[in-house]
């Protein structure tokens, strides 16, 4: 450990950089400002076009009232489908993280590198790029013709078979963070593995396991096709899951702006608009969950 | 922290427990109508909306949905029982899902496909059932073509490429079109289905808009869409031959004329392509809703029937302002009959 630097501190302030490399500096510096501008662009519109069309069909009427049966007929709302898409995602939050924490704990505790859990992880990892509509299909096949009746369940199940891969693999990647010391610490303290799990790898990872689960349900709001193949369509507010077809915001925006008439495609901008600010307060309450689960390093 | 990350938790757990519980709790109601829940063509979907909004107005109690989900799916969604009927352009067909003798067809409604194209300068243009044909399967590819010239020998015609829109979905509309060309034309060689294989400069769109959005979008660009679709798409139809070698335009009168020279058979299905009389346009679609012969449920068929009756009374007259035909009085009875007889009271 015998120090390097005599005399005076290194200056680390650049200014005494060579032209070559502060131009260097330079150039990287604009180049990197220049890509944050194109990789927001798109999204700044998108946010700018959604809010300007859907603002103006968005109102306190239309967050309440029934869907019109017809897609001419100006006015009315989107209440049953926001009920629908706060019921069918939080049911499928409420099948898939569950599980998905609990089977991310099995790979990361329990399972480690062992053939099972490799090939868990594997499938979880093929899941996560399987399509939505090879999702809903599933289901449709399992669940709705076999039930002989499409419903919001059918649709939860579905997301939930969409979210469940997500939950797994980033709940994982959190455990991972979790360093060995502490669960160390914890057994040395006499701790068997399981109150070792529950009450030190979990709450230690909980910040980042909360985000993931809650981007997973963002996720799952934002979904179509399954929902179509799944849910049905109806045009009234149906609490019930289990029985009665359902509707949620992305599937009445798609049915609306798929219909050349200015009422339905001024529905589906305000759906969207409905829909982007549901997903909003969700990542949210994400963020504000997880800055106060945080584990204060010391 | 500990309390207050403990109180969180809590918070999360309460709110996931209320959302099971509005989950769990039904809505029994108490209604004696039962719902009625419909899938199928997406072709009558505008007319079917009107009317299911005209039906809740006459009968808050009851409730009808339809979601146009395509032809296809509406059938095997029958097949399933996951319906109470179905929409349909096309004739049920072997695979399609709902089982011989428990259906019966009854047509609602019927209406023009239009040609319709997309080029700025040409206000009218007429085209013969042969050139219709060679246009579509990508044997005449720019708009200064000789056969297109001799059937508008007025016209001044651009020499710009043509583009075909074509539905790129499994579709009733599709069938119908390629149904007409098939059995009307001689150099025809795609044959007709729901899907066809369409020559390589053509451009695929999803459902009637995707194809009326890609006409508007694209100069030199043509494609069949319905009528209801393509006016409130704001698009310029062309004027097609019909068997008497009149050029007719896509109008509910030219429609209706088409109907009462078609030929119904004994299921009530018909067909309405290049059916005779001076007026007739020759390419129309009809469109039927299938309902169970049998339904397990006596008060759904009760509602089943209680609506499909209003579709062929009361809603026959929602049909023009949507831009669909009504039928022909000889065919609207004919179709009571059998709805009456398949559904007792």
């Amino acid at each position: 450990m015998t120090t390097v630097h005599h005399g005076a501190p290194p200056d680390l302030s650049g200014r005494n950089l060579s032209l070559r490399r502060a131009a260097a500096n330079r150039a990287a510096t604009v180049g990197i400002g220049l890509c944050v501008l194109v990789a927001a662009f798109p999204l700044i519109l998108v946010a700018y076009q959604v809010v300007v069309r859907g603002g103006s069909a968005l109102s306190l009427g239309f967050l309440v009232e029934e869907i019109p049966r017809n897609y001419r007929t100006a006015g009315g709302g989107m209440g049953p489908a926001i009920v629908g898409t706060l019921l069918i995602t939080g049911m499928a939050a409420l099948i898939a993280i569950p599980v998905g924490v609990l089977g991310a704990v099995y790979l990361n505790e329990y399972g480690k590198s062992g053939p099972l859990a490799r090939f868990i992880r594997t499938m979880a990892d093929v899941m996560t790029g399987v399509p939505s509509i090879v999702m809903g299909l599933f289901i449709y096949v399992v669940y709705v013709v076999v039930i002989e009746e499409r419903t919001g369940f059918g649709g939860a199940l579905a997301l939930a078979c969409l979210m469940l891969p997500i939950v797994i693999r980033s709940t994982e990647e959190m455990l991972r963070l979790v360093p060995d010391e502490l669960r160390q610490a914890s057994a040395a303290l006499g701790a068997r593995k399981w109150r070792t799990t529950l009450s030190v790898v979990l709450p230690t990872a909980s910040s980042g396991i909360t985000s993931g689960a809650l981007l997973a349900v963002a996720r799952a709001a934002g979904e179509t096709a399954p929902i179509i193949v799944t849910v049905g369509l109806t045009y009234l507010y149906r609490p019930d899951l289990f029985a009665g077809q359902n509707t949620t915001l992305a599937a009445q925006i798609y049915r609306n702006a798929t219909q050349p008439f200015e009422a339905s495609q001024e529905r589906a901008w305000g759906a969207a608009l409905a829909l982007i600010a549901i997903v909003f307060l969700f990542t949210i309450v994400a963020r504000v969950i997880a800055s106060r689960f945080a584990v204060d390093r010391r | 922290m500990k309390l207050n990350r403990r109180a969180i938790f809590g918070t999360v757990t309460a709110g996931a427990l209320a959302l099971s519980l509005a989950a769990c709790g039904g809505d029994d109601g108490g209604d004696s109508v039962p719902e009625i829940n419909g899938t199928g063509a997406s072709f009558p979907d505008a007319f079917y909306a009107a009317a299911i909004e005209g039906y809740a107005e006459a009968n808050p109690d009851a409730i009808v949905t339809y979601d146009a989900v395509g032809s296809g799916t509406g059938k095997s969604d029958f097949g399933e029982g996951l319906n109470d009927f179905a929409g349909t352009d096309s004739l049920v067909g072997e695979g399609d899902g709902p089982e011989e003798g428990s259906y019966q067809y009854l047509p609602t409604v019927a209406a023009p496909i239009t040609v319709s194209y997309n080029l700025p300068e040409v206000e009218a243009l007429q085209l013969s059932q042969e050139t219709l044909a060679q246009i579509f399967q990508g044997d005449i590819t720019s708009w200064d073509d000789e056969a297109i010239a001799a059937d508008n020998p007025d016209a001044e015609l651009p020499a710009v490429e043509i583009t075909v829109a074509h539905r790129s979905d499994g579709s009733g509309t599709t069938s119908n079109f390629s149904k007409f060309l098939d059995e009307a034309t001689e150099s025809w060689t795609l044959g007709a289905g729901d899907t066809v294989e369409w020559p390589s400069n053509s451009v695929g769109g999803d459902g009637n808009t995707g194809v009326a959005q890609t006409i508007q979008d694209t100069e030199g660009a043509i494609g069949y869409v319905d009528l209801a679709d393509a006016t409130a798409s704001g698009l310029v139809f062309a004027s097609i031959e019909n068997a008497d070698g009149n050029f007719t335009q896509p109008t509910l009168e030219g429609t209706t004329a088409g109907l009462e020279g078609a030929v119904v058979n004994d299921d009530l299905s018909y067909n309405p392509l290049d059916a005779a009389g001076p007026e007739a346009y020759p390419i129309t679609a009809p469109t039927y809703l299938l309902i169970r012969t049998e339904y397990e449920d006596a008060a759904v068929g009760q509602a089943v029937k209680d609506f499909v009756e209003y579709l062929l009374t009361d809603g026959q007259e929602l049909a023009a302002d949507n831009h669909f035909a009504p039928l022909p009085e000889g065919l609207r009875q004919q179709a009571m009959d059998a709805l009456n007889e398949t559904i007792a009271d």
